[in-house]
């Protein structure tokens, strides 16, 4: 029997961070609760899979046309064949845990759907209470959690990045399996991608958040903020008032009609601190908030507070770090 | 058209943890989504453009009107709410089998959604209700054309941008951007008051709500102690957060 599947992931060239985070969770919770823990990994993710040697019990990497290049409609066809057929396999899944990701948003309520299986979003962490499994999900932008019983049913769960630790023991003998999709025509065609600015840390995975706002005094000294976060090796975000004013993309905005972070660290400069703002980034395990009035509320959700000016912390903070 | 609207509490609602965290209190001020209300504005926009209607669906357990009559004010055709005391608390396969269902005994070339809403955040209900109905599905949209039946549409990808056709009938979600939800007319809002909205249960539409996950309870966001607070020259500033950083909090 197995009780966790975890649904690996890649991105440029690995499997994302949250794969092995949530490989690293199921061990854990195999481990305390008993049970197997299995990979899934669909088309050119699957040439990876020697990346997941001992991080599971078993790895079935599913192949087949219509997985490469990614489509919705193959991905959703094969996923759902492939949970459907598991339990044949010996390996009824309890849970199914994705990493947040555009792909999984889509992919994953369809599944869920198409099983009639339980699907659960925005995840942020699944532990053991008691011999009883539970699942903890942020609602209303952050301002309670719900606690969820995972019982019968299946649960398709998306976790999101920085979820848990990806230290977990591993060495498990791990046993490399292939089943094949069903033939899927896509009813969806890519005409054209761009790409856009370049990106080398993903906002949404980011370890390290540096993020401006309206105090940042405009677009000539958003160097400030990238210089800090490529110190740190993370990305920069905005506030909304400097995406509405063009100065910056909506894919880099933070809060509530923009991204959802949680880092590690993150960064708040020249950013008041609107609720709006707040529910993008309140999951983020230290926040510094750096403002030259005294009384704005972002100190309020703040761990470490400066009151002054951005443009003149930042660098002198960038030099500090860099010293290390 | 058909645009799936839901009725939320306003953002600035105020949300609490009841003392024994069984429930949430949340102040009664309710809207239409965010989202939605995007939703409902491409729509509208589409209806100009295509002369189709568009006809907003809610679905809950005698919740749904407002957010309704918000769609109707700022110029939807018709509205329905599926209403039914199963729909309380319920899970999102429930909602989205009655908005289906509803979709589906109504008619549609097109069902456009908000690409989540902003009480559960859970963006779920959307393609869910696409894979019910057999049809395809393009999420977080922000660029949104017409031609026959083929819709043209693009979005955001983590490496920059894609543009996409899809044949309809297909379920669209939409993203910020995609358009500016306009603020309803005085008549458009009277109107809207007068209309009396349909309303059916899932019995009538022949649709099965499924027991939601179960509950276990609710928890209060830990709550952050108060900001240590760092004062003096930009330097020394620098220097003292950065041991911090390092010593105090371990995140460097
Ligand atoms: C439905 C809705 C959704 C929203 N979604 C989002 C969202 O996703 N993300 C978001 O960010 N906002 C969102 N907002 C907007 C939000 O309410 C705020 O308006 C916005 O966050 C303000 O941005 P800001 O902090 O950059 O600007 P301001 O509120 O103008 O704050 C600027 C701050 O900079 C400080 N400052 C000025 N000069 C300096 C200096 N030299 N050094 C340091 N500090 C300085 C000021 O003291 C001030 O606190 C939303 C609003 C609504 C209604």
């Amino acid at each position: 029997m197995s009780r966790f599947v975890v649904i690996a992931e890649a991105r440029d060239g690995d499997y994302r961070p949250s794969t092995y985070e949530l490989l690293a969770q199921a061990r854990r919770l195999a481990g305390s609760l008993g049970g197997e823990v299995a990979a899934l990994t669909l088309g050119d993710d699957a040439g990876l899979r020697d990346r997941l040697s001992g991080l599971a019990h078993r790895v079935i990497s599913i192949g087949g046309a219509g997985l490469a290049p990614y489509s919705a409609d193959g991905w959703v066809a094969a996923l759902g064949s492939a949970l459907d057929a598991l339990p044949a396999r010996g390996a009824a899944p309890q849970v199914i845990l994705f990493g947040e990701s555009p792909r999984t948003r889509e992919v994953l309520p369809r599944v869920a759907a198409r099983l009639g299986a339980y699907a659960a979003t925005n995840a942020v962490d699944l532990f053991e209470d008691g011999g009883r499994l539970l699942l903890r999900r942020p609602v209303y932008g952050g301002k309670a959690y719900a606690v969820h019983e995972i019982g019968a049913g299946r649960v398709l769960a998306a976790f999101r990045p920085h979820a848990f630790g990806a230290d977990a023991p591993a060495g498990l003998p791990t046993a490399f399996e292939e089943v094949a999709a069903p033939a899927t025509e896509s009813r969806v065609t890519v005409l054209s991608s761009e790409a856009g600015a370049a990106r080398t840390v993903d906002l949404t995975e980011a370890n390290v958040v540096v993020a401006g706002g309206r105090g940042m005094k405009g677009p000539d000294n958003f160097h400030l903020l990238q210089e800090l976060a490529d110190a740190l090796e993370g990305a920069v975000g905005y506030s909304r008032a400097v995406v509405d004013a063009g100065q910056a993309e909506h894919a880099q905005q933070v809060g509530k009609s923009g991204k959802t972070v949680s880092p590690t660290l993150y960064v708040a400069a020249g950013i008041s601190g609107a609720i709006h703002h707040i529910m993008g980034m309140d999951t983020a395990k230290v926040v510094v908030a750096i403002n030259t009035d005294p009384s704005a509320p972002i100190f309020g959700y703040a761990d470490y507070g400066i009151v002054g000016d951005a443009l003149q912390v930042l660098p002198a903070l960038t030099e500090e770090i860099r010293r290390g | 058209m058909v645009v799936l609207a839901k009725e939320v509490p306003d953002l600035e609602a105020m949300v609490k943890v009841t003392a024994d965290g069984g429930a949430l209190e949340v102040e009664k001020r309710r809207g239409l989504n965010f989202f939605d209300e995007i939703a409902v504005e491409a729509a509208l926009k589409l209806e100009q453009s295509a002369g189709a209607s568009v006809l907003a669906v809610s679905a809950g357990a005698g919740t749904g009107i407002e957010a309704l009559r918000r769609a109707l004010a700022m110029g939807s055709d018709a509205a329905l709410l599926v209403d039914d005391p199963a729909l309380e608390h319920a899970d999102s396969l429930t909602v989205a089998r009655a908005l289906a269902a509803a979709a589906r005994r109504e008619g549609f070339d097109l069902v456009l959604a908000g690409k989540q809403a902003t009480d559960d955040e859970a963006g779920l209900v959307g393609p869910m209700v696409a894979e019910l109905l057999g049809v395809p599905c393009v999420t977080n949209i922000i660029g949104l054309q017409v031609e026959g039946d083929i819709a043209r549409v693009t979005r955001e990808t983590e490496a920059g941008r894609e543009t996409l056709s899809v044949a309809l009938p297909a379920v669209l979600t939409v993203e910020k951007g995609l358009a500016e939800p306009r603020v309803p007319a005085v008549m458009g809002v009277m109107k809207a008051m007068k209309a009396q909205i349909p309303r059916v249960t899932l019995a009538e539409l022949g649709a099965e709500a499924q027991p939601p996950l179960t509950l276990a309870g609710y928890a209060t966001a830990p709550a952050r102690p108060p900001a240590k607070m760092l004062e003096g020259e930009p330097a020394t500033v620098a220097v003292e957060l950065a041991r911090l950083l390092k010593e105090e909090a371990k995140v460097l």
